[in-house]
């Protein structure tokens, strides 16, 4: 079964000076949120989301949810886990980069089993399969013992 | 160049039928939103999911895209509305893949006819980041009308 998911945006003015709305997604869940090139483009993202972080939290939400599952599915259901995605982009080139890190609680599991399914979910959750053209996607795993 | 970096966390608690999880837009600071597998499959019940914040990102990446080329092409724009529709789908030998994302977009600007938009369309479609990075995995199609 396919699921669809939805946002709008609209744009107002040329590249530079102008600004831009998230105004709404299918969920309700967010929106409206300012984006503009500034905020995307500069060091501080001056308190404004943009495209890459709205990629680096899908990245990080699909892969807890491909390691939860993973995870449980070799009879390790984890307590926590606590990732995060880092986007690298340089204007002009694109996203060169995908950062992924993840602390786990995981009860009766060790670091080398850990390290595999994360290993696992990295190359195999959806959003990591549709980012694949990305030139570098690391994995920073380690586990609370 | 400049190389940004732009971040989000997310904490999930237990497996991933029964479990659930928050992310957290880190660099920003403009959303903390609950997550869950039933929410990203089947019924939304009001929380967002990987798929819906890909297309945010894509209509936002693909807007900011259309705004460049629309003036490089001497328009003028007014106002973009972009809908993005990004599609999970289990597909057979190869579980769940994101496998299309479509773009709707409305676009009120001077100085440009709509095959000027026609091909400005284009242009961002090839311009724009994410449309580049997922069409080595997914469908992307991009449909662009002048209001006039």
């Amino acid at each position: 079964m396919a699921a669809e998911r939805r946002a709008t945006v609209t744009w107002n003015g040329d590249l530079m000076s102008g600004s831009g709305t998230i105004d709404e997604v299918g969920s309700g869940a967010f929106g409206p949120l300012d984006v503009s090139w500034a905020a995307r483009a500069e060091e501080s993202s001056g308190g404004k989301t943009s495209p890459e972080e709205l990629i680096a939290a899908a990245h990080a939400s699909c892969f807890a949810m491909a390691l939860s599952h993973g995870l449980a599915q070799g009879g390790n259901t984890p307590q926590r886990l606590q990732t995060s995605a880092a986007v690298t982009f340089v204007p002009g080139t694109g996203i060169t980069k995908v950062a992924l890190s993840v602390r786990g609680t995981v009860p009766g599991l060790d670091a080398a089993g850990f390290q595999a399914a994360a290993e696992d979910a990295r190359q195999n959750c959806p959003v990591s399969q549709a980012l694949a053209a990305v030139p570098e996607i690391t994995l920073d795993a380690s586990l609370d013992s | 160049m400049p190389r940004v970096v732009r971040a989000a966390s997310v904490g999930w608690d237990g497996s991933l039928s029964r479990g659930s999880g928050v992310v957290n837009a880190m660099s920003s600071g403009t959303f903390e939103l609950p997550i869950d597998l039933p929410s990203r499959i089947a019924e939304k019940a009001g929380k967002t999911s990987p798929e819906e914040l890909l297309a945010a990102a894509h209509a936002g990446c693909y807007a900011t895209s259309l705004a460049g080329e629309i003036a490089r092409a001497g328009g003028t724009v007014e106002r973009l509305d972009v809908m993005c529709t990004v599609t999970l789908d289990e597909v057979e030998g190869k579980g769940h893949l994101i496998v299309s994302s479509e773009l709707d977009v409305q676009a009120r600007a001077e100085g440009i006819d709509e095959a000027g938009l026609e091909r400005a369309a284009r242009s961002a479609d090839e311009g724009c980041t994410f449309s580049a990075l997922i069409r080595a995995s997914a469908r992307v199609d991009v449909r662009a009308t002048l209001e006039s």
